[in-house]
């Protein structure tokens, strides 16, 4: 018993300190990556005040952490119930040590990871009126659609990232995006076939905006409503890469 | 005597990380392969990694931190008899209040863990924690809520809630009756019954200095859990990065078959209960209806990410139970939902 309470005296100190840097640094880190914005990489926007409570509760427990470790030992031995190795630090450091090395990204072209679905996701969202839609929006409304000719005509104007199948037909590809509903975890590629005059010139993951007209044409095997492009223009990844449904 | 038994539950603890670790090493290879026979630059397999990593982390951190916070809270603040007063005194009763006693400490799965095994340290039951444990991630208004504005009030709002009452307290009165407190919890959650009786008099301390200790012991708890949730958080986004979502989704048909394939998908994902609902809502075309109840009331109960954290609260062979009991379980009810549909 006494040989223990000696080991609680400084190793049990440094320990203490670890644990308050490690607190702040998350705190630090949620809240860089809503001053950033690379929040907007990882999760729903619409769940960002849960990252801004997360941040200051970590703040939080920084402090309180802390400020045991600097009292005396013989009361905070009382509360001492688990023992945190460094095992344990170096385990919960993990994510910090990866936020520093690696370029915050949001899921693109390589994250694809068996297809690109033609089918939307969550449940019907805002009306929007046609060139104002995304992706999302229009596959909403061809799920609703009683025939794919029913668009024949309509004007679209679309933001996504070139996805390629080898069965696609010559100058087709999928433009697609990322669904994510809560976080990356339910990350779900969508897209719209687009047929253009040289559409093989853009190359996988590039980012485009075409604007185009909708025609019911054969897609592989299917018969779906097809953007046929006039315009595209090569642009820069949004700042919010993925669709919220 | 408890200082000893300390340094056993961290020696156990270090062979566990150890096999984590390496389980760990063996799936980082698995991207090196993955880059090297799929033409991926190692570097993007790499960086999907991190990006889905860190968003499953940052999303549920939070909730790890609301748990970890309300298991200091109910230490200091919730005097053991108090929990054993309100509750009732046989397996089955305390198992059905455990399975409402979301309802009073909205958790969801990142969050449940803690308190749970607070729950434990001042005597609750095992059938009463194991019942909250796998209900109140589903059992909360913030749950219900999201599951009605997706799917309405209607078969699979009212089949989630069946099922998983169904589930979460068949499941408590088995692992419940099956062995002593001692054999079911590792000792880290019986702590309480030793330690916290004969050196923690928080009724003696002021609000202030018990809200300060509540927050002390938050940190501990968060680092304690967080641990789990961090393996976790690795194993699913492993799991995501390598393996093709469509080559499970293509197998999902067939009354049976359906169920089995949503129920895995639920436990790789490992997605908050929080928003399960909208993330189902996309394969309600794809599946039969049994299926998506299933999905949505297994995947709260256990997924890669809590299955890991159990560890830090059973024993080994009952966190086994405690991951295929539910998974049958579920299975069979998604299974006499699709009969019953008539997607036979």
């Amino acid at each position: 018993m006494t040989a223990a309470q000696h080991d609680h005296q400084s190793p049990v100190d440094r320990i203490a300190w670890a644990k308050s840097l490690i607190l702040f640094g998350m705190g630090i880190y949620l809240a860089l990556l809503i001053l950033t914005g690379n929040l907007d990489n990882y999760i729903n926007q619409r769940f960002a005040w849960l990252v801004v409570v997360g941040a200051l509760l970590f703040i939080v427990l920084a402090l309180t952490t802390l400020n045991g470790s600097l009292k005396p030992k013989r009361h905070d031995h009382e509360h001492h119930h688990y023992h945190i190795s460094w095992d344990i630090i170096l385990v919960v450091a993990f994510p910090l040590l990866l936020a520093v090395l690696i370029p915050s990204r949001a899921l693109g072209i390589e994250a694809v990871n068996g297809g690109v679905s033609l089918s939307p996701v969550g449940i019907a969202g805002v009306a929007r009126s046609p060139l104002d839609r995304n992706i999302l929006d229009w596959l909403r409304e061809f799920d609703r659609a009683s025939t794919p000719a029913q668009f024949n005509g309509t004007a679209v104007d679309v933001t996504g990232f070139v996805y390629r199948e080898p069965s696609h037909p010559d100058g087709g590809f999928m433009l697609a995006r990322f669904t994510m509903s809560c976080c990356v975890a339910d990350a779900f590629p969508i897209g719209m076939p687009v047929i253009a005059a040289a559409g093989e010139e853009y190359t996988a993951g590039e980012w485009l905006r075409v604007g185009g007209q909708l025609k019911a044409s054969a897609f592989g095997a299917e018969i779906l409503p097809i953007v046929f492009a006039d315009s595209i223009e090569r642009v820069d990844e949004p700042r919010q890469p993925y669709l919220y449904p | 005597m408890i200082l000893s038994s300390l340094g056993a539950i961290d020696k156990t603890n270090r062979l566990k990380l150890a096999g984590l670790a390496l389980l760990a090493a063996i799936l980082l290879a698995a991207i090196g392969y993955q880059a090297y026979s799929a033409e991926r630059a190692y570097t993007l397999v790499l960086s999907v990694f991190a990006t889905r990593f860190l968003g499953i982390f940052v999303e549920a951190v939070p909730f790890l931190l609301l748990g970890s916070i309300t298991s200091g809270l109910i230490e200091t603040f919730i005097k053991s008899d108090d929990i054993m007063r309100y509750m009732p005194r046989n397996r089955l009763g305390a198992a059905l209040g455990g399975a409402f006693l979301g309802l009073v400490f909205p958790v969801c799965e990142c969050g449940v863990v803690p308190v749970a095994r607070r729950l434990f340290k001042k005597g609750s039951p095992v059938s009463l924690g194991v019942a909250f444990l796998l209900a109140a991630p589903f059992m909360n208004p913030i749950v219900f809520a999201s599951t009605y504005i997706a799917f309405g009030f209607g078969p699979v709002f009212i089949g989630r809630i069946i099922v998983t009452i169904l589930v979460a307290v068949i499941v408590a009165v088995v692992v419940g009756s099956m062995a002593k407190r001692s054999a079911v919890l590792k000792p880290i959650s019986l702590a309480g019954e030793h330690h916290d009786h004969a050196h923690c008099d928080h009724e003696a301390l002021s609000t202030r200095a018990k809200l300060m200790s509540a927050l002390t012991i938050a940190g501990d708890e968060f680092f304690e859990m967080g641990r789990f949730l961090i393996f976790g958080s690795i194993l699913a986004a492993l799991m995501q990065t390598l393996v093709p979502q469509e080559s499970l989704l293509s197998l999902g048909t067939g009354p049976i078959l359906s169920v089995v394939f949503m129920q895995i998908l639920a436990y790789v994902l490992s997605v908050c209960s929080t928003v399960d609902s909208f993330l189902a809502l996309a394969f309600v075309n794809t599946f039969t209806a049994g299926a998506i109840v299933s999905f949505l009331s297994f995947g709260p109960m256990v997924d890669i990410k809590s299955t890991l954290m159990f560890t830090g609260v059973f024993r080994r062979r009952i966190v086994l139970y405690l991951v295929l009991l539910p998974f049958v379980m579920n299975l069979l009810s998604g299974a006499v939902i699709n009969l019953l549909l008539g997607y036979a």
